[in-house]
């Protein structure tokens, strides 16, 4: 098949702007129920990609305090990095913690859940 | 009349500059006098580094009011309650960002520029206190004129 430059490049270029068109973080409604006592290190970094084709890092030796519970798992806050889920819009996000996996992320603004999956392992000391 | 070419790249390499040229103290040099926000409140920051699309200088809102404008080199702050934010500037595509803020707590939001359908399109991003801290060290402030 034979395409022109010229053709190539008018593809290149709505390829280059449909990608600043991504797509929005998937959220499901829930229920925080407050909680706390509880926290952990993570002893080891975590990349985790979300749906949205973005990933989101959480750093080695940050510390993680429970600050509630939905029915996904226990859901944790640090305050030595922010963490945000970058899609169509940006939100900042606690992650959800079930059987020292995380299973998605609490949007303390929106009050929703996204789920990541598959669930990530973490590692963690008390 | 004939113009050369010399002297409409020189006029519009002037505009150009003219519209990067941002004035106002820089924070490395205000913070010794900037008091900080009321005990009962947190502080926002939001800056722009990159002079990269120096000619889209959007209003920056939160929760819907304008608190600011998107200059390049320069940054402003709010103080305001703890609750929900959210930042959205004016431009064609409206990219939100939210995020919490806690009394006694500060926050920085990095206005970054991507490309657009037709212009360049500016967005909020929350960064961690100490990568603020860094970017904002050499930008100027471009809020209302302060009195000491």
């Amino acid at each position: 098949m034979i395409v022109s430059k010229r053709a190539l490049g008018i593809l290149s270029l709505l390829m280059l702007l449909l990608g600043s068109c991504a797509p929005v973080v998937v959220q499901e409604p829930t229920q925080l129920t407050p909680a706390e006592g509880k926290g952990f290190r993570l002893t080891q970094a975590a990349e985790v990609a979300l749906a949205t084709g973005y990933s989101t890092t959480l750093r080695a030796n940050t510390t993680w305090q429970l600050v509630g519970t939905v029915p996904q798992g226990e859901v944790y806050r640090t305050r030595d990095q922010v963490v945000t889920l970058e899609g169509a819009h940006i939100h900042e996000g606690y992650i959800v913690v079930d059987q020292r996996a995380l299973v998605g992320f609490y949007l303390p603004v929106e009050r929703t859940f996204s789920p990541v999956a598959p669930a990530k392992p973490l590692s963690m000391e008390p | 009349m004939r113009i050369r070419a010399g002297t409409v790249v020189a006029i519009v390499a002037s505009v150009l500059l003219a519209a990067c040229a941002t004035s106002g103290p820089k924070f490395s040099e205000m913070t010794a006098s900037m008091s900080p926000a009321k005990p009962d409140m947190g502080r926002i920051y939001f800056y722009r580094t990159t002079v990269l699309g120096a000619a889209v200088q959007p209003g920056v809102r939160l929760n819907g009011e304008v608190v600011g404008k998107a200059v390049p080199n320069g940054f402003f702050y709010v103080d305001s309650p703890p609750g929900n934010y959210q930042v959205a500037t004016e431009t064609e595509v409206e990219r939100k960002l939210t995020f919490t803020l806690e009394a006694g707590q500060v926050r920085y939001v990095r206005l970054n520029i991507s490309m657009g359908f037709f212009v360049g399109h500016v967005y909020g991003e929350l960064v961690d206190e100490t990568k603020g801290l860094k970017d904002i060290a050499d930008l100027h402030y471009t809020g209302e004129p302060r009195t000491p």
